[in-house]
């Protein structure tokens, strides 16, 4: 018996040291096949080659849009391949991550300083100011960009003491999406005022649909909603970052601002239990017309071309601007927008060069610019007057009409403005405000609180 | 064979790689969190050393942290005191109902664990749902529409939360108390009835007494698995609306990834593992004192 105990003793620990030392083995077994695999690729684009002389390179792009065969992520991966098209020794390697993954992972990659070659970055300073200031991203030449026709403004989020680190990709509006269908067949016209808007809102609750949806469980759409309502009270785009800046939100407007957004809320504006439902379900509810309205940035209005929408809805759909409260400062045409994603280099990168010559790639205008509007995925940063085609969706006019006539734009929203601590308090507190767990007394002097 | 045993190097050869293995998966990177637990590190950048100010924050200036800790344990009660015992009753229908539908219900109990939880999340996120939820309509088909609820709104929510992982939980607890079901000698109970013990006294005194190692090993899995939680809270509700429904282990996520304070995340976790340790050692201490053989 304790023979027996003794072997099988020596049996398990000689699986334990087998298991540990096949593991060992293995990876350095891949490790030798992926190297084999590399230079079997690079003899072939050697091979391939057209004279030149040029070294292969392989450019590593790490990107926040893992959707490969529709908006953005399409445009992307097109531009990747034209442009390894046209420089056969560039092959692009591409890992791409849903937004949060994105950016748990870039803390990992600059945690062990070792960032991909092209990023995808936000040029607002929760995000952008600590990678910038750790020297993590390589520093651009704004004059390669002069006739790049980027929207005047649209860089000032990716600079520091006027060093620009990253080119924006699109500008976002904050708008509100109706089905006009929804709204013409139960005869409601658009609303120009709150009241009308609280108007519309009893309507559609008495007809039982949801009046408007909002991706409430992800908590961003909600502290946009409220910058939304300190531009809309006072027509102001300094106030905000001024008093962040300083921080004292002492100014009497960002409680305003708050009661005003609590009142809309108040009206049951928006669908049943909104902070429990995510985007993709907040968008399914307007998609599907269960909800007339949608709150949500510029962005969506691929929706209108997007072939997974019933056409009854998909054909229908329209925006305006959120109306202002009574009392405002604001004009009708100011608008809530600002310019977020885009693209940067690592300071870091072993082929630093060839990436900014990718990177200035995606953004000649013919590419992203023109892509990105004919495609009706999303309004460009670049100024793409010279594209329009006469064939926009009727959403894409609207918009157009509307960034062309704003008077004022806000500039980031306020969970963006601050430090990456204060983006998680604020959508916080901007979540607990909005389910009336905490009035706009305390969600402004815990605001307060959260920027010292 | 007894003098290879003998000789300390052998020992020590058989014994290093899984020493090495502790030391570089478990014993360092703890170490590591408590090196980083005392900094101010954004992940990028170079750590600050601060001392005990991550500390001193976590203790006296965050009462989110005290509510996922609060939300942790209540999490552990209920599983004791709710998932367990109805664990064990079903365990003992289970192995009472024997044939080929035993092996059925088995099966159909432990399914919940079988799919992944990111469905289970997402599918309980359209049951609790207000317009189209399974439950409302329920209520709704019943006459009982009184009882409706926006069951993932600050007054629900954490309810809402602890049942699905109740719920979610099940099949484990069942399957473990199942197999020590299993365990018990049938002569045991021949001999019982022989004495005359009849239907409950015999699960009271023979079925509970001899379950008691197992009951010992589940309810410590199940109180660290309470402290552990973070997947279907971070699918579910994302610690929200608010931090109504924030967990340690989602809350230490959220500060070191979101919000770039990972020397923060890196004190909570330091947190947690003692917490960990604590629940283990005091669990053990209460088991040790109701053992009787």
């Amino acid at each position: 018996m304790r023979k027996m105990k003794r072997v099988v003793g020596l049996f398990l620990m000689f699986t334990l040291i087998l298991s540990i030392t096949a593991c060992g083995s293995k990876t350095e077994q891949k490790a030798d096949k992926e190297a084999d695999v590399q230079s079997e690729e690079t003899t072939q684009e050697t091979n391939t080659e057209d004279g030149a002389g040029t070294e292969p390179v392989t450019i590593k792009l790490f990107t926040n849009l893992p959707d490969r065969t529709t908006g953005q992520g399409f445009l992307e991966q097109q531009i990747i391949d034209k442009y390894m098209q046209e420089n056969p020794n560039v092959t692009i390697e591409i890992e791409a991550l849903q937004d949060e993954a994105y950016k748990t992972k870039f803390t990992a990659y600059t945690s062990s300083n070792n960032l991909p070659d092209v990023l995808s970055v936000w040029g607002q300073p929760a995000f952008i100011d600590p990678v910038i200031n750790s020297g993590y991203l390589a520093e651009l030449n704004e004059a390669d960009y002069a006739d790049y026709n980027f929207i005047p403004g649209s860089l000032a989020g990716f600079s520091k003491n006027g060093k620009i680190y990253g080119l924006p990709r699109n500008t976002d509006i904050q708008v509100v999406f109706y089905n006009k269908k929804l709204f013409a067949d139960n005869g409601i016209s658009v609303p120009t005022t709150m009241q009308e808007l609280y108007d519309v809102a009893d309507k559609f609750n008495a007809l039982g649909i949801a009046p408007c949806s909002i991706d409430g469980k992800d908590k961003w759409p909600l502290a946009i909603m409220y910058t939304d309502f300190i531009m809309k009270l006072t027509g102001d785009n300094t106030l905000l970052p001024n008093s962040i800046g300083a921080k004292d939100l002492s100014d009497p407007n960002f409680k305003k601002a708050a009661d005003a957004m609590n009142e809309l809320i108040s009206k049951d504006f928006f669908q049943k239990s909104f902070t429990a439902s995510d985007y993709g379900a907040s968008r399914n509810l307007f998609a599907q017309g269960k909800a007339a309205m949608f709150y949500m940035g510029s962005w969506e209005m691929s929706m209108a071309t997007d072939e997974a929408i019933p056409e009854e809805v998909r054909n229908n759909i329209g925006a305006f601007n959120l109306p202002s409260p009574d009392g405002a400062k604001s004009k009708t045409t100011d608008l809530s927008a600002w310019n977020g994603g885009g693209y940067a280099v690592a300071e870091k990168s072993p082929v630093k060069e060839e990436a900014i010559k990718f990177l200035n790639y995606i953004y000649k205008p013919e590419n992203w610019a023109k892509g990105a509007w004919q495609n009706g995925i999303c309004i460009p940063a670049q100024s793409y007057e010279e594209y329009l085609t006469g064939n926009e969706t009727e959403v894409q006019q609207t918009l157009t009409n509307l960034l062309s006539q704003a008077t004022n734009i806000s500039g980031t929203p306020i969970n963006d403005c601050g430090t990456p601590t204060f983006k998680t308090t604020s959508e916080d507190l901007s979540q607990q405000f909005a389910t009336g767990m905490i009035d706009s007394e305390t969600f402004v002097s815990k605001l307060n609180e959260a920027l010292q | 064979m007894h003098k290879l045993f003998s000789n300390k190097w052998i020992i020590l050869s058989l014994i290093a790689p899984a020493i090495i293995l502790f030391a570089f998966a478990i014993l360092v990177p703890i170490i590591m969190s408590g090196y980083y637990g005392m900094t101010e590190y954004a992940g990028m950048g170079e750590p600050i050393f601060t001392g005990m100010k991550n500390y001193k924050r976590l203790f006296f200036n965050d009462p989110t942290f005290w509510k996922s800790l609060r939300n942790a344990l209540l999490l552990g009660l209920g599983f004791v005191f709710i998932q367990h015992p109805i664990c064990m009753i079903f365990a003992i229908l289970v192995d009472k109902v024997s044939g080929k539908w035993e092996k059925f219900f088995r099966a159909a109990y432990f399914i919940p664990n079988v799919i992944s939880v990111a469905v289970i999340a997402s599918m309980w996120v359209y049951i609790f749902n207000y317009d189209f939820g399974l439950i409302n309509n329920v209520l709704k088909w019943i006459g009982l529409e009184n009882l409706q609820a926006e069951w993932l709104n600050p007054d629900h929510a954490l309810g809402s939360v602890l049942f699905v992982l109740i719920w979610h939980g099940f099949g484990w607890g069942m399957l473990i108390y199942y197999a020590g079901v299993k365990g018990i000698d049938q002569e045991l109970y021949e001999a019982a009835a022989i004495d005359g013990a009849t239907g409950l006294r015999t699960y009271q005194y023979i079925t509970l007494p001899l379950m008691k190692p197992v009951i010992r090993v589940n309810v410590t899995l199940a109180i660290i698995s309470a402290l552990k939680q973070m997947e279907t809270v971070y699918l579910l509700t994302n610690g929200g609306p608010g931090d109504t429904t924030q967990f340690l282990a989602n809350y230490l996520y959220l500060k070191a990834f979101r919000s770039y304070e990972y020397g923060y995340g890196n004190a909570i976790s330091v947190i947690f593992v003692i917490v960990c340790i604590l629940a283990t050692v005091i669990l053990n201490k209460i088991f040790k004192s109701t053992e009787e053989y």
